[in-house]
């Protein structure tokens, strides 16, 4: 072989290895009570497989390369992970008692919540190894990581607190006191804000990263509301947040908390997700049995989807 | 190596700030329960000071609770952040008379003229006789052939966080979760509540919170508060004549599920 085509073929080979493969344009939502992962294409709204992934799948995330879902099956005390590409379930990892939901880290460990041990368990996948336990409230929920991975915050919904983690310490360095049952945390993308969930004080906050502090909160003026799922759009104007049996949409100023609008969606809305230009986003709604597929510019329902029994999270490969 | 005012400086700095970014006060509450310790409601008590402490890790709390028979409490009991009481309504009628700026929790008594009694500092944690029969009457409407009964709380209630209470309770105290164990629980909870919101141990400013702020998540689904009569605002569980489970009230259809004021009578009666 001459060195050139030699030196092609190592720079090829490294470009395969190392760039971010393409994307599976397929949407994962777990069925918390079908016991079930329902596989979406993006691009035709199709249900192309369910998986059978276990005991009460609730929590669902992506590895950093996005090769694997991991999925919180809490009747197991175990992370299932699939292959975002076979659809295999590869194996079941130990997670303490009752994973509920988790994040990801950059580095690829899991930060999960044990709801019925007031744990927060920092776990490698990879290893198997658990890093941490790391004592929370009552009834911990929503866990966020920080987009510089220093940071680890864990809602306790019965202690009505988000707790500041440090990593790698795996100190409890603050709690911040926000409204009646917290359930979600979700960084904006440069890291100063966390926006936080409570579905019995009806509540979004708005947290400063930097004070451990809640500088805005608003009670939203929606009937029925019961704020559960949150993310934030790409250019971080917009908080989208579930309202549960609100059955709608919020679409929030992500500075002020301002209500821009809504949009109905079906019954008991919980976990949501964005594509990754934030044109579209995808609603659990559980007690329907369905996904909405949301226009965010229009806020309108661009299509909706019949999964499994009660889907709960959701994720979005594109 | 020398130490200089000038090297202990990051020292003192380093120390000021550790200080500030833990300005938390120590607090410690203390309460009393007046009532057997036989009873469930005193099951319910130990739970919501279980939990309380928990959360006060996080805070610097600690909670502590006296029990005392009628007998043994004294005229007033200025000490305490409140008081929890399993007694029947002239028992309470008569604490909460010795202590009118702390609250007074009632803990078992489904009294109605006890709760139109509209006495300040007498907070009613299980729902009146009036507010289970509006419940029943809510759901005979759909079945009239219905043999039902209406409770605050079911050791098989698993909707909202209902599960998640139930299996604690069950973990800890050894027995499951009756009505009267939950109001023991909601009891301690909402005063942890106030103190944790206000800052405070003083009676008079938690009692104040409780009753014009509070939004209590007792695990039913719904945010409680205080009506004027003192009475705690609930969603009830509908029970079957074999004590099975079987719907909610307000009930679905009938009324709407978050109008709470459909059940009982809600205010103080001219």
């Amino acid at each position: 072989m001459r060195p050139i085509a030699f030196a092609m073929l190592v720079f090829l080979t490294l470009a395969v290895g190392t760039v971010a493969a393409e994307p599976t344009y397929r949407v994962f939502v777990t069925n918390e009570r079908a016991d079930s992962v329902s596989v979406i294409d993006s691009r035709t709204n199709e249900v192309e497989a369910t998986i059978d992934v276990g005991d009460r799948p609730r929590g669902i995330g992506f590895s950093p390369d996005r090769a694997y879902v991991y999925v919180a099956l809490g009747e197991e005390n175990a992370i299932g992970v699939i292959d975002a590409r076979t659809l295999d379930v590869v194996k079941k990892v130990s997670a303490g008692s009752d994973p509920e939901a988790f994040a990801v880290h950059p580095n690829g460990n899991i930060y999960l919540s044990n709801e019925d041990a007031n744990l927060a368990t920092a776990l490698n996948p990879v290893s198997g190894e658990i890093l941490a336990e790391i004592p929370v409230g009552i009834e911990p929920e929503g866990v966020g990581v920080s987009p510089d991975g220093s940071r680890v915050m864990v809602t306790s919904e019965s202690t009505f607190m988000v707790h500041v983690i440090t990593v790698p310490e795996h100190e409890v360095v603050a709690n911040v006191l926000v409204g009646a049952r917290p359930r979600e945390v979700t960084f904006s993308a440069d890291g100063k804000w966390a926006y936080v969930t409570s579905e019995i004080s009806g509540q979004v906050s708005k947290l400063d990263v930097a004070a451990n502090a809640v500088v805005r909160q608003v009670k939203l003026d929606i009937p029925k509301a019961k704020p559960k799922g949150v993310v934030v759009s790409p250019d971080q104007k917009t908080l989208y947040v579930s309202t549960g049996s609100g059955n709608m949409i919020a679409a929030l100023n992500a500075d002020t908390l301002e209500l821009l609008g809504t949009v109905k969606v079906g019954k008991r809305v919980w976990g949501i997700a964005l594509s990754r230009d934030g044109s579209r986003l995808y609603t659990c709604n559980g007690v329907d049995d369905t996904v909405s597929v949301v226009d965010t510019a229009s806020l309108t329902v661009a299509a909706t989807i019949q999964v499994g029994t009660a889907p709960w999270g959701v994720v979005i490969d594109d | 190596m020398r130490i200089t005012a000038r090297s202990l400086l990051p020292l003192s700095a380093a120390i000021a700030f550790l200080f500030c970014a833990s300005a938390v006060t120590a607090l410690e509450i203390r309460l009393v329960y007046v009532g057997s310790t036989d009873e469930s409601a005193w099951l319910g008590v130990l739970q919501g000071q279980h939990e309380a402490n928990i959360q006060g890790r996080f805070l610097d709390q600690t909670y502590t609770v006296e029990a005392m028979t009628p007998e043994a409490f004294p005229q007033s009991e200025p000490r305490a952040a409140a008081i929890i009481a399993a007694g029947d309504a002239s028992a309470l009628q008569s604490l909460s008379e010795g202590m009118a700026s702390t609250a007074v929790f009632n803990v078992t008594a489904d009294d109605d003229d006890l709760r139109q009694g509209c006495t300040t500092n007498l907070l009613h944690v299980p729902p009146s006789r009036a507010m289970k029969a509006s419940a029943v009457a809510q759901w005979t409407q759909k079945n009239p052939d219905a043999n039902v009964e209406a409770r605050a709380w079911h050791p098989k209630f698993v909707k909202y966080a209902a599960r998640d209470l139930n299996k604690r309770f069950l973990k800890v105290q050894g027995v499951a979760m009756d009505d009267d164990a939950w109001a023991g629980w909601a009891a301690v909870r909402m005063v942890a509540e106030a103190v944790i919101r206000t800052q405070s141990t003083d009676p008079s400013a938690l009692l104040a919170f409780m009753k014009s702020e509070i939004a209590f998540d007792g695990q039913k689904g719904i945010p409680h508060t205080f009506r004027d009569t003192g009475q705690l605002r609930q969603r009830l569980l509908i029970v079957d004549e074999a004590g099975k489970l079987t719907g909610e009230a307000p009930v679905r259809g009938v009324a709407d599920t978050t109008d709470l004021d459909s059940l009982g009578v809600p205010s103080c009666q001219p």
